[in-house]
């Protein structure tokens, strides 16, 4: 392992995991989801707390 | 003279090939009605002469148009109509087998982040050996399956994508999902196939065994598997622990004490004396009786004094409670280890597992509820979000709801966890739908939820069971509302039609493919069935039908987007109007009206499901764009909205998007779910956390979960909400630290991986 290609640097060209609910379940992370699924979670907007009627 | 193939190659013409079809065909009919072999022969000679004074090869298809013309010129009606079918069936079932080899083709040679097909379901690795095994298998089931089990209407509705049936690749072999009573199964022990198993006797051991029942009962079924009562299953286990781990420690600290080499014999007959006296074992809720026999007998066995024998049997107690707490949460660790990294399904998955808890008000229960909540907190080996199981904490007023209820620390523990990792998901017992079932004493009669949404409570088959454990799906098929919104041209009256004829066919499709389940036998489930995992299954010997016992099941006909129906139909989504709203509730309830007047009907639990679509959230919207091009608020995104949510692009208070969402759950009796949308930093408020699920319960929502984002640095280990920039380690997506950082990081956050680059 510890060879030339161990590099001083570490994480070039990883990226972050980013997990989200899919139907109630959770998935590993989004790499794995269909186009649509992805389109939808791409679309979703956040939900505002303000005061109840 | 040749002929031209399908595959375009050339093959002499062949006159026997032409009179063998037709011999077969006329051999179909009654005798009365036969052609003679001499007409059979003479058909053949004039068929072989047009194609000669075609004055080219002729095709086969042209061939058998001919023969189907000069069949019918005979006057031989019956036998034509048998050659068309025979023609028709031949050629759909090539059609089928060529596009399966076409899709064979793509699972083995497309990379799956290529292939949107082999993504289809996210929790399948497509590019694996055995994923892509699954996927062509499932491929060649539904080419069969469409082809040789569905009537044609179905055959046409489903490939047109007016409906949807679900888990197809399983058509003709088993059933969706069951909630699995783990103390029935556990009593007495039981056997996976491969072995048996005893009746486990501390709580790593039963946490070890609901695992492997979680997986045995998943080989049996394509859906997922759930246990009902968790809290109570393990609470078991931990009596027996703590049992175990008081005689232990009495028996340690009597030798250590006394300085003698072996306690154990008095001990045991100690122990049974305080038994038998208080008449209760050692367990975490004791009253003083118990330890106060137990002193009495160290004083008379080993003559000490009673204030001693009293000091020694409180340490024992704590530091019992102590080891059976840390038993227990290495044990509930252990448990979603397990599931999240055993293998199923021919290694290509794990299993779809959902556990329940949270109304288990027993000191034991409540160490299970507490410690299962820690362990998904702190996640996996690197701190990684635990997938499965998924947890489903029941939120019920008198137990955990309110400030002063037994369980109310641990539904705030419940929020805490929840806004750090997304599960627990909420069910809420008191909304009216479920309270009706609800028994205080009687946990089965608690709602309990497939962790997808599917939820199986009432009982027309058999009104005295309405029970939440051993039951599950059957199979459930889901309808394009929005195409039908689409072709009713914004007329109310065709629309309703238009449904009812489509909740019709779906109807009778889920009684054929019911027809094909009742079919099986005891022995096609050697663990749902053999070991009496399903209801009232344990009444039946290997050989026999399943047919009664699977009644139990539900039969589920579902939706996806009414938002867009809505829009077609009305101009804008229930999200925007209260009339809308009106609308589409009154839509629902039709549908739930269907279905409860059905299941009356057949006393078969047919029911309404608000259906969780992943792989459907793409496929109908797909097809209507091509055929109906792109229609503003209908066909203009990639996706159709999930069931009755309001779009997930519209803005929205959250308190408004619970409120408008509620009275569907109470009309979606199969299963339903709402979710709310909160950002990073809200979730963090565990005081705004707990509002919004408060607020769910008192809206009637049956199942809620509130969705964050939760993001991980794999390079330095942070988990939480990464925007642009890793707030641990200052790293940017695909930039590189220096190893001197990390290291620095390391000694600061123990648990941050070692990173070894990409292998």
């Amino acid at each position: 392992m510890a060879d030339k290609t161990y590099s001083e640097r570490m994480g070039s060209g990883v990226g972050f995991e980013r997990i989200r609910r899919i139907t109630g379940y959770l998935v590993g992370t989004m790499e794995k989801w269909n186009n649509a699924k992805r389109a939808e979670e791409h679309d979703r907007v956040k939900h505002s707390l303000s005061a109840h009627a | 003279m040749t002929v031209i193939k399908r595959n375009g190659t050339e093959v002499e013409f062949d006159l026997t090939k032409i009179l063998a079809a037709i011999t077969k065909a006329n051999a179909t009919v009654e005798e009365p009605i036969r052609m003679t072999p001499v007409q059979i022969q003479r058909i053949a000679e004039q068929v072989e002469l047009s194609c000669a004074k075609l004055g080219r090869s002729p095709t086969v298809e042209e061939i058998q148009d001919l023969v189907e013309d000069r069949i019918m010129a005979h006057g031989a009606y019956e036998v034509a109509k048998h050659y068309i079918t025979y023609r028709y069936t031949r050629s759909v079932a090539r059609d089928a087998s060529a596009t399966l080899m076409k899709t064979i083709d793509e699972i083995t040679n497309v990379d799956a982040r290529a292939s949107d097909m082999k993504r289809d379901n996210a929790n399948i690795d497509g590019n694996t050996a055995m994923g892509a095994m699954l996927q062509i298998g499932a491929a060649g089931a539904k080419a069969y399956n469409e082809v040789y089990l569905l009537r044609p209407e179905h055959a046409k509705a489903y490939r047109n994508g007016d409906i949807h049936i679900h888990d197809f690749d399983f058509y003709s072999l088993t059933t969706t999902c069951c909630q699995i009573d783990i103390l029935k199964l556990f009593h007495g022990g039981f056997s996976t196939g491969h072995g048996y198993l005893r009746e486990p006797q501390s709580i790593q051991s039963y946490a070890a065994l609901a695992a492997i029942a979680i997986q045995s009962n998943q080989n049996d079924q394509h859906g997922g598997q759930s246990i009902p009562n968790f809290d109570y299953g393990m609470a078991e286990g931990i009596a027996k622990t703590f049992r175990a781990a008081y005689r232990n420690l009495l028996i340690e600290d009597a030798e250590a004490r006394l300085d003698i080499d072996d306690a154990s014999g008095p001990v045991k007959d100690i122990l049974a004396a305080a038994e038998e006296r208080s008449g209760e074992t050692a367990k975490l809720s004791n009253g003083p009786a118990f330890d106060l026999a137990v002193a009495e007998g160290l004083c008379a066995a080993f003559s000490i004094d009673p204030e001693e024998a009293r000091h020694l049997t409180a340490r024992v107690r704590r530091r019992a409670w102590k080891s059976t707490d840390r038993d227990t949460f290495q044990a509930m660790e252990g448990f979603v280890h397990n599931l999240n990294t055993m293998h199923s399904r021919a290694g290509a998955q794990t299993p779809f597992s959902s556990i329940n808890y949270g109304t288990d008000t027993s000191p034991e229960g409540r160490m299970a509820i507490r410690n299962i909540l820690l362990a998904l907190d702190a996640g996996l080996g690197h701190g990684e979000t635990c997938i499965f199981p998924i947890h489903i904490f029941k939120v019920k007023e008198g137990v955990n709801y309110n400030e002063g209820d037994p369980n109310y620390d641990l539904f705030r523990l419940s929020c805490k966890v929840s806004a750090k990792r997304l599960f627990p998901n909420f069910v809420f017992l008191d909304s009216p739908f479920n309270l009706q079932y609800y028994k205080p004493g009687h946990p089965e009669t608690e709602v309990a939820t497939m962790g997808c949404r599917t939820r199986v409570m009432g009982n027309v088959y058999d009104p005295s069971q309405e029970i939440s454990y051993s039951r599950g799906n059957l199979s459930f098929t889901s309808i394009n509302l929005p195409r039908l919104a689409i072709e009713s041209h914004g007329d109310e009256a065709v629309f309703y039609e238009k449904l009812r004829a489509m909740m019709d066919l779906v109807a009778h499709q889920l009684l054929d493919r019911f027809e094909i389940q009742a079919g099986k036998a005891v022995y096609n489930f050697p663990f749902l069935m053999g070991q009496g995992v399903w209801l009232d299954s344990d009444k039946l010997g290997p050989r026999e039908s399943v047919r009664e016992v699977l009644k139990h099941g539900s039969l589920s006909i579902g939706f996806i987007g009414l938002a867009e129906t809505l829009t077609a139909l009305y101009g804008c989504h229930h999200g925007e109007s209260p009339e809308v709203q009106e609308k589409g509730l009154a839509i629902i309830r039709f549908m739930r009206e269907f279905c409860d007047r059905y299941a009356q009907e057949k006393k078969m639990n047919f029911t309404l499901l608000a259906t969780p679509a992943e792989g459907l959230s793409g496929r109908f919207i797909r097809m209507d764009k091509r055929r109906y091009g792109e229609i503003p608020g209908v066909t203009d995104r990639d996706y159709y909205t999930n069931s009755f949510h309001i779009p997930v692009w519209y803005p929205i208070p959250a308190y408004k998007k619970i409120q408008l969402e509620a009275p569907y759950h109470a009309l979606c009796n199969a299963g339903h779910i709402s979710y709310v949308e909160l950002d990073g930093d809200t979730a963090q408020n565990v005081e705004a956390f707990e509002q919004v699920v408060k607020w769910m319960h008192d809206c009637g929502i049956g199942y809620g979960s509130i969705n964050h984002p939760v993001d991980r640095d794999p390079v330095c280990g942070y988990v939480g909400v990464i925007r642009d920039v890793c707030p641990r380690c200052g790293r940017r997506e695909g930039e590189a630290v220096s190893r001197e950082t990390l290291e620095m990081l390391r000694k600061r956050f123990p648990e941050a991986p070692v990173f070894h680059g990409i292998q």
